[in-house]
């Protein structure tokens, strides 16, 4: 899990070019949304459900799906590990 | 105010503007559901996902072809020559100027790609003979071109105006929106509880507009433009910019003679939303809405063209169209709409759009004998007040300027070059130029920025191309196992969003444009800007060129100027 976890703080870090975060201010628990964690927005989440599909196989297909799913790095990773296909 | 001289929409449901009122009011849609076929794993184009769309046959297309021209390029002709065919208008004259308003023009074919090559073209062939003007604006870019075709003919730039929205889908549109999960496999139901998404469309409409009363009494009598400032993609989820953008159209001018809205009603859950709010905003809860795409999709650059056509034809029909898909209201503002035509005895009748890039565009159109009285507008001097440029022989890259300059703002590691390029040259100006003093700060509402260049979004273009294509010239789709397409590479292949990303960073609620030349025509671009200026009542504008032909190679030149009193 911990891996897994380091491995999407990387994917999401690259993915959305977020250039000003370092890895060991990448809290697994902080909200990704809103001003009190992360900051990303509605196309973040587009990104991130087709790095979902690229890296682990797992096809996210309504984003509604996703608000539980993308509430922090610790909550995909948990999601990732149980549906991933790849 | 301008007067309408002759329309033509050309669409799977028509070839003429006549047809397709016929259509529309009898029910017709050309939406049709595509995907892949059984036991394949690929859709049109080398699409992966089920779409509902409205798109010309083969046969249809084949009517169309001219020798040496793209079917986009042969479609803009085609709709062209109908419109005109009811004129006796020389268009060789140096007094008309042909406006096109497209998203993504000639994308996917191998020749022609930046779209003000594909207007050049177009208009060699019609036989137009001044510089044509492509009009970029994403969605709202149909009522947009026509707000600019007011602004020239009214300043006396030119004396009539050929718009002509056109859009071809293809890959490149439908991967896109779909990766944005835009887009709804089943026939689009505007303002509907059930909503799901937007269906692409293909069509080319026309509107020649006159300076002067020679027409059939259709009259654009007023437009204007708001920037939401919020978000380069969702709408502002209060309405304040469409709000504005009507709530300036119909100052002082009676909403009782408002016979239908004809909104933008994409069937998106956030746009339908936003417009029914902006409605009630502005108190508009009892005119009859029209959404026209449940018959056409959503056909982009043609959309604001080819739904204010229709809206007229209804109109001089005594007729409110109905909106094919709706069934349920399922947006929060009150609105009041309709899957059946309506009776009315109103000439006149409010188009509003809006689009990516937080644009929202709001146009009145009148029906009488005497041009409408003009209620904005003026003729107050401007002055350049700064000037800032910046090109890649400069030497310094544009993350090292942000980083040593700007920094704070990590969306810049987001955009595309366009955007990064226009978001620090602006910085630099209105730092230097102390912004209280000389944009008016706490008065974006004021403030335009109003962009142009040569080369639209091509970086942008590549790099989604890279996330579908093999390459950017063969067009040639991706393996299933490799095909990706970035939801937010796509969005910044709208130039237009270089615009937004300034005004969002600057919080500047006035309008965002963008134009698309042959090339740095500094006296066209200097006339269009002081058309926008003089109508739109603006204090202050950021202006200017903007290109960047890649990662390496790009130009920048923005000024602000100030109307003064």
């Amino acid at each position: 899990m911990e891996q897994l976890i380091k491995d999407l703080k990387l994917q999401i870090k690259e993915v959305l070019n977020l250039e000003e975060l370092s890895l060991e201010d990448f809290d697994t628990d902080a909200p990704l949304f809103g001003d009190e964690g992360i900051g990303l927005d509605s196309i973040d989440v587009l990104e991130i459900i087709v790095l979902l599909e690229k890296e682990y196989g797992i096809r996210l297909a309504n984003p509604k799906e996703g608000k539980a799913i993308f509430k922090s790095v610790r909550t995909i990773a948990e999601y990732v590990q149980q549906n991933r296909k790849k | 105010m301008i007067n309408v001289l002759s329309t033509n929409i050309t669409s799977p449901l028509g070839l003429t503007t006549e047809q397709n009122y016929r259509a529309v009011l009898s029910g017709a849609s050309a939406l049709r559901r595509y995907g892949p076929k059984a036991g394949e794993d690929r859709g049109p184009w080398g699409t992966t996902e089920p779409f509902a769309a409205s798109l010309f046959s083969e046969a249809q297309r084949a009517e169309f072809v001219i020798d040496g021209h793209t079917f986009f390029e042969a479609l803009a002709i085609r709709s062209v020559r109908e419109a005109l065919s009811h004129t006796k208008l020389d268009i060789s004259s140096p007094r008309v100027v042909l406006i096109l308003s497209t998203t993504k023009g000639n994308i996917g074919q191998p020749v022609r790609y930046y779209p003000s090559e594909a207007a050049t073209e177009i208009a060699k062939t019609l036989g137009v003979t001044t510089t044509p003007i492509v009009v970029c604006n994403a969605c709202v870019s149909g009522l947009s071109a026509q707000l600019l075709a007011d602004r020239l003919l009214s300043q006396g730039i030119y004396d009539y105006a050929i718009v002509v929205g056109a859009e071809v889908q293809g890959l490149f549109i439908v991967s896109g929106f779909q990766a944005l999960k835009a887009v709804s496999e089943d026939p689009c139901r505007p303002f509907d509880m059930e909503r799901n998404g937007l269906n692409p469309g293909e069509a080319a409409a026309t509107i020649v507009f006159a300076k002067t009363a020679d027409g059939q009494g259709w009259w654009l009598a007023d437009g204007a433009a708001q920037g939401d400032a919020y978000h380069i993609v969702s709408p502002s989820p209060g309405a304040e910019g469409l709000t504005a953008a009507i709530e300036a159209v119909m100052k002082g001018r009676d909403k009782g003679q408002l016979g239908a809205v004809c909104v933008h009603g994409t069937a998106t859950l956030y746009n339908d939303q936003m417009e029914s709010k902006a409605i009630q905003k502005a108190g508009l809860t009892d005119v009859p809405l029209s959404a026209l795409k449940g018959n056409y999709g959503h056909t982009m650059g043609a959309a604001g063209v080819l739904e204010t056509i229709l809206s007229m034809r209804a109109a001089d029909a005594g007729t409110v169209l109905p909106t094919k898909g709706f069934t349920e209201l399922g947006v929060r503002g009150k609105v009041s709409i309709s899957d059946a035509p309506q009776l009315t005895d109103k000439t006149a009748f409010l188009k509003i759009m809006s689009g990516f890039g937080g644009c929202n565009v709001a146009a009145l159109y009148q029906k009488q004998a005497v041009p409408p009285t003009p209620f904005r507008g003026s003729t107050r001097p401007w002055t350049k007040v700064r000037t800032v440029k910046l090109c890649s022989k400069d030497g310094q890259t544009l993350t090292d300027i942000y980083r040593q300059e700007i920094g704070n703002y990590p969306k810049f590691h987001k955009m595309d070059i366009l955007s990064r390029l226009a978001f620090v040259v602006a910085e630099r100006l209105l730092k230097a130029s102390s912004q209280e003093a000389e944009t008016g700060e706490g008065q974006g509402s004021e403030v335009d920025v109003i962009l142009f260049n040569h080369s639209s979004s091509v970086v942008a273009d590549r790099q989604y191309l890279a996330t579908i294509c093999e390459d950017a010239e063969s067009f040639i789709p991706l393996s299933r196992e490799r095909f990706f397409p970035s939801p937010a590479a796509f969005v910044y292949t709208l130039p237009n969003i270089a615009a937004s990303e300034v005004a969002i960073r600057h919080h500047l609620h006035g309008e965002t444009s963008f134009y698309i030349l042959p090339e740095r025509d500094e006296a066209l671009m200097q006339q269009i800007l002081e058309a926008t200026l003089a109508k739109t009542n603006m204090r202050t504008a950021i202006s200017g060129w903007v290109d960047a032909e890649s990662e390496t190679n790009y130009e920048c030149e923005l000024s602000i100027y100030k109307t003064t009193s």
